[in-house]
């Protein structure tokens, strides 16, 4: 940051910038980075439909990324070229909506950045408007309430601070606020933000990626993320079950009283020092406390909350038991099909440890990790077969959304790729099963195609917002059943869901039930509901598998 | 023209209805600038359409629902990724409001509009 001498003191005052040139610009960018992914989850979290589907915050940074790395390396002093660089990385990088409209807003801050060598106060706000003109440009209908109504306050927000001072931290700060007064508003435009009681995910990506500038002008951490505290039963628990982080073995939850005012900040930024997946609820004065912490430092949690209150109830859990036991790193031992040259090769995307495990028992020849929430990437699905000694792949997406990433990575090879739309992992098994490896390539596509109507889908999950879709009234927190991808009950009880989707799928015509339970339920549960399931449809065969996907409880196909 | 059959009687759906909700769906959509017509020759591509039958195709054959949209999409902007979200936006607004189920949506992109050149 260019400097004044004069001014620099500690804590409140900061030191007044005037300009800043390419070097200082590209370390504000890595600032937006990084807590762009400090905050992920967050992001995530902000999702509209009672399924768990949010993934704007892994598309924004992915799109950052990707930007970012185009200037890492670039030692250009000039800000101009490396805003411009910049913008043709985030362009390249762009992913999902919010990706490409990011990508625009930094198409047209680098316009005005044009060949200058360093910006000041008045060019960041012409910067900031002219992003917001290129950003509008790319829609017919704007869509107030979302990121695009961010763009242009932050814009206005701006360019009012530049009235009053030609100091960029301050002209920062006021972007700053704008921004977040405007990500709070978003309900208030957008009606079905209101409905699901989030805030607009990608407009909330905004905010992350400038308050990540101004957090690292003023030498704040960008490590720890925001905290967000919620309704205890709101808590999505099993959202951040799946990932264990190394060596961070144990789940602690403790329920306590405070004692006294809470000092939230406080509190949290002790348990950062402990552990990870820090989540706090509160309801009716109480309050939940869940971490993720080493084996060693299992009990510490629970010291250190008895110094802020009353502890009610504690729960702890070993999470690696948990997964399965896969041992310490996490990774699978599973045995592909090895293929040889001219044979077909299946590669399959699967949710699960379990679901992979029969799936390489069905003749996968290579596993693809990836569901709901973390859509593989089309170069993920190139590299799990680009090496497979044959040129004739197949390729099973298992779900809706990897569909389109699975057919762009067919198009990206010289091998002979065929993509079979299935939606579902029911779909993926019905598919593989009719696999030939020495077979015709199309007429083993044909007869997998024809596969993927031979079966109903349920799908029982968590609703983890309140919404009304499809004349269901959703409640979150409530077990909600999708019935072939559509929704059809929203329940209090798992064992209802799943009786409703059975009686949906007409059962009682079909003769085979299968069950893949999630990492979510425990085995004693599943074995009392496969009870009251063999009892209510007792001429269908049972099968129960653990999957071992997140966010399901069941996936269930019935033939 | 699609159908779904209830107890009482059956509901009739004609391409048009489908047509309007995909083209509405695609204008709402991030970076794409205008519904062109799809019978519009190369080189007059530019013509914008506002009958929404003139963009969009559907086809419902054996209770399988496609759509064909033709759009012109803003310049600068990453064409496969607004493409998806376009097919995606126009599969969600269809089986929301419908209950159809869309099998597939296929997005021409007939030009793209320069806003800027850069």
């Amino acid at each position: 940051m260019a400097e004044n001498p004069q001014e620099q003191t500690q804590d409140i005052h900061f030191q007044v910038i005037r300009t800043i040139d390419g070097q200082e610009f590209k370390s504000l960018i890595q600032a937006s980075l990084t807590w762009l992914r400090t905050n992920q989850q967050l992001i995530n979290s902000l999702n509209v439909f009672p399924v768990p589907d949010g993934d704007t915050g892994t598309n924004m940074l992915l799109t950052m990324q990707s930007a970012y790395n185009e200037i890492a390396e670039s030692s250009e002093t000039r800000i101009g070229p490396i805003a411009h660089d910049l913008a043709q990385g985030a362009l390249l990088g762009a992913r999902g909506n919010s990706g490409v409209i990011l990508s625009q807003i930094w198409r047209g801050f680098a316009r005005t950045m044009d060949n200058l060598e360093t910006m000041d106060a008045d060019l960041f706000v012409k910067g900031l408007i002219e992003a917001k003109n290129t950003a509008y440009k790319g829609v017919v209908r704007p869509v107030e309430g979302t990121i695009l109504t961010v763009a242009k306050d932050i814009a206005t927000a701006a360019e009012e601070a530049a009235f009053e001072t030609n100091d960029l931290l301050k002209v920062l700060e006021a972007v700053v606020d704008a921004a977040n007064e405007s990500v709070r508003r978003t309900p208030d435009l957008l009606p079905i933000l209101k409905q699901a009681g989030v805030v607009d995910s990608g407009g909330k990506g905004l905010y992350i990626i400038l308050e990540g500038m101004l957090r690292s002008s003023k030498g704040y951490s960008l490590e720890t993320p925001l905290m967000m505290v919620q309704p205890l039963e709101g808590m999505n628990l099993q959202n951040i079950k799946e990932s264990v982080e190394e060596g961070q073995d144990y789940e602690v939850v403790v329920d306590f009283k405070p004692e006294g005012n809470l000092d939230l900040d406080n509190f949290y930024q002790g348990l950062t020092e402990i552990g990870t997946s820090i989540q706090v609820g509160e309801g009716d004065g109480m309050y939940r406390m869940h971490i993720h912490v080493e084996e060693d430092k299992r009990y510490e949690p629970i010291d250190y909350t008895m110094k802020y209150g009353t502890i009610t109830k504690v729960a702890m859990e070993n999470l690696v038991e948990q997964t399965g036991g896969n041992g310490p790193d996490g990774s699978l031992k599973l045995e592909l099909a090895e293929v040889q040259p001219g044979q077909i090769a299946v590669v399959v995307v699967s949710p699960g440890d379990g679901i992979s495990r029969i799936f390489a028992s069905l003749g996968a020849a290579a596993i693809v990790q990836g569901g709901q929430t973390m859509n593989p990437s089309t170069e993920e699905i190139l590299r799990s077969f680009e090496n497979l000694p044959t040129e004739k792949i197949i390729i099973l997406p298992n779900n809706k959304n990897i569909i389109l990433a699975a057919e762009s990575a067919a198009t990206m090879t010289v091998k002979t790729v065929r993509v079979i739309r299935s939606k579902n992992v029911p779909q993926g098994l019905s598919a593989i099963l009719r696999l030939d490896p020495d077979g015709d390539l199309d007429s083993i596509v044909k007869q997998m195609d024809e596969s993927l109507t031979d079966i109903e889908t349920g799908e029982i999950t968590t609703a983890t917002r309140t919404v009304q879709i499809n004349e269901v009234d959703v409640k979150e927190g409530e077990v909600i059943a999708l019935h072939n991808g559509q929704l059809i009950k929203s329940s209090s009880s798992l064992e209802e869901a799943c009786f409703e989707f059975l009686k949906n799928a007409g059962t009682t015509e079909r003769e085979r039930i299968t069950i893949f339970y999630g990492s979510n339920i425990e085995r004693p549960h599943v074995n009392e509901i496969a009870d009251l399931i063999r009892s209510k449809y007792p001429k269908q065969e049972l099968e129960i598998h653990e999957g071992g996907q997140p966010h399901y409880q069941f996936i269930i196909s019935v033939e | 023209m699609a159908e779904i059959n209830k107890i009482l009687g059956n509901i009739y759906m004609s391409n048009r209805a489908l047509a309007t909700i995909a083209s509405e769906s695609a204008l709402e959509s991030y970076g794409v600038v205008g519904i062109t017509g799809k019978n519009v020759m190369t080189g007059i591509a530019k013509v914008l359409v506002k009958d929404p039958t003139l963009g969009v195709n559907v086809t419902y054959e054996n209770e399988s629902l496609a759509i064909d949209i033709y759009v012109i999409i803003e310049y600068g902007t990453r064409v496969q990724s607004v493409a998806n979200s376009v097919s995606e936006n126009i599969k969600y607004q269809i089986e929301k409001a419908t209950g159809l189920t869309v099998t597939q949506v296929n997005v021409h992109v007939r030009g793209l509009r320069i806003s800027y050149t850069d």
